[in-house]
């Protein structure tokens, strides 16, 4: 299979989750999709924009983007990042099923004369590599199974909440209890854990910013982690990955504990299981929690 | 909190709520709340608000604007869609939540406007305008600071170590921050929504 998906990285690609860029390509190339970059996209505003900006102004930043892929081409959109694919499907959703939100932000992006009239199709990379590559293509691609890890499938909360379905009818998951990440586990030949804090969630952008009010929340997560004797959680979402990672220490010294778990994307698993480089495709080296037991099965 | 229940002897002003269905993205399904409590009970961060979203949701029917707009339920909200998921009549909780959260803000009630995650969303919009990009750095930088001199250093030393540890795993940059090449043309449809944003708030 060969497809072209038009690329939305968003910021986090170029910070704090840069090692889930690098895999995500790597994978790519392993699988048959050709990611084209959205030309000199912008910020989606995440979960924060709205607050001090409003509906328009933060439905005019996804709809900038959306107009240049739809300018570039009618590839579906995709994007890796939780709040980038809410943000972005929604927008998307607003402008193709309301006249009056299509033409308010039609009139701002006629500033830079641009326009965007709600034809594409937004997904998350995940529910692409469920539908459209399929397990098979993954599994075959697999050429260094990592047998005997233990991997908790941590899928967070945004990545599938609000979307159950796809715009097509495909098959996606339930926001309750998702499979797609054990199975993406299990296409690395490794375990998949029954793990209990599949969909908590971890606080998001309020535990960036006001750490003392969710660090019970990352703390039952750990728990749980813990219970399932996992040795490393996987995750889609690049802002679970940061917090669940660097918070660990003052976790620890609030609750007296000693989590010391390393948490790692997806796609890094992937990447390592197709017989990638550890650090130059999978990233591996860019934890604050060195992720030992990946490590030890990379190529 | 008892004490700021509606009651059936009270007269009930309905002026807000009509305002919340025809203002508020999402507001118009509000009305469809059935009182169930599954957002509340959904909410990971529910016992941190002064109501949860169903006592919200009564609180605007029954006309209690100042109760309503005053509370940090708002601000408190993590942005799980928990409740936008779960909800059996479709509310689109979370989203109402968030245009309220934005109104308050707007009118100056304090809970909403010195809120962490105001003083956050006000550093966040300065480096995406800005730069077309959030910059972790200058957005957290600026963040702490907005609590003055003295606590922004504060805040700053304590993150020191996370800070450190991101640059060393190459999360993290020290050159200037990343940007638009078109920066000018973005903040140019910005300024256009926000005149939009402006006719829909008066």
């Amino acid at each position: 299979m060969t497809k072209t998906l038009s690329y939305y990285p968003g910021c986090s690609s170029q910070a704090t989750g840069v090692h889930l860029d690098t895999s995500l390509k790597a994978v790519m190339s392993k699988v048959g999709i050709t990611f084209r970059e959205i030309d000199d996209w912008n910020c989606c505003g995440a979960s924060v924009g709205h607050i001090c900006s409003g509906h328009v102004p933060t439905l005019a930043l996804s709809g900038r983007n959306l107009a240049a892929a739809r300018a570039a081409g009618p590839e579906d959109v995709v994007t890796p990042c939780a709040a980038c694919y809410l943000n972005t499907h929604h927008t998307n959703e607003e402008i193709r099923d309301k006249p009056e939100v299509k033409a308010e932000v039609n009139e701002a992006l006629a500033e830079a004369g641009k326009s965007y009239d709600g034809s594409l199709h937004v997904r998350h990379i995940c529910e692409v590599l469920v539908n459209d590559v399929r397990m098979d293509t993954l599994k075959s691609a697999v050429t260094n199974p990592l047998t005997g890890l233990k991997v908790a499938g941590w899928v967070g909360c945004q990545t599938v909440r609000p979307f159950a379905a796809t715009e097509r009818g495909g098959k996606w998951e339930t926001y309750d209890d998702p499979s797609f990440l054990d199975d993406f586990t299990k296409a690395c030949g490794a375990e998949a854990v029954p793990f209990k804090g599949k969909t908590k969630c971890c606080g998001g952008s309020v535990a960036v910013i006001s750490p003392d009010k969710t660090l019970h929340l990352m703390k039952d997560i750990l728990d749980e982690v813990k219970a399932s004797g996992a040795d490393v959680v996987s995750t889609p979402c690049p802002l679970c990955q940061t917090n669940l990672e660097m918070y660990q220490p003052a976790i620890n010294q609030q609750f007296g504990t000693d989590f010391n778990i390393p948490v790692v994307f997806y796609s890094q698993l992937l990447a390592v299981a197709m017989g990638m480089d550890a650090k130059a495709d999978a990233g591996l080296h860019q934890h604050l929690i060195p992720p030992d037991a990946v490590l030890s099965r990379a190529k | 909190m008892n004490a700021l229940s509606p009651t059936p002897t009270k007269k009930y002003d309905l002026s807000f709520a009509r305002w919340v269905y025809r203002n508020v993205d999402g507001g118009d399904r509000l009305a469809l709340c059935m009182q169930c409590g599954t957002c509340s009970g959904s909410c990971p961060i529910g016992a941190q608000m002064d109501f949860g979203p169903r006592k919200l949701f009564m609180m605007i029917r029954a006309g209690m604007k100042e109760e309503v707009l005053s509370s940090n339920s708002m601000a408190a909200c993590v942005s799980c869609y928990n409740c936008v998921v779960r909800c059996p009549r479709k509310v689109p909780v979370k989203y109402i939540l968030q245009s309220l959260f934005t109104v308050a803000v707007r009118e100056g009630y304090a809970q909403s406007v010195d809120s962490d995650n105001a003083r956050f969303a006000r550093a966040f919009w300065w480096s995406a305008a800005k730069f077309g990009r959030t910059d972790e750095r200058l957005v957290t930088a600026r963040f702490y600071f907005s609590y003055g001199l003295s606590a922004g250093f504060k805040k700053s030393m304590a993150n020191l170590a996370i800070a450190k540890g991101m640059v060393k795993a190459k999360r993290m940059h020290l050159g200037l921050p990343h940007t638009c090449k078109n920066a000018g043309e973005l903040r140019k449809i910005l300024a256009k929504a926000a005149e939009i944003e402006a006719r829909h708030a008066t």
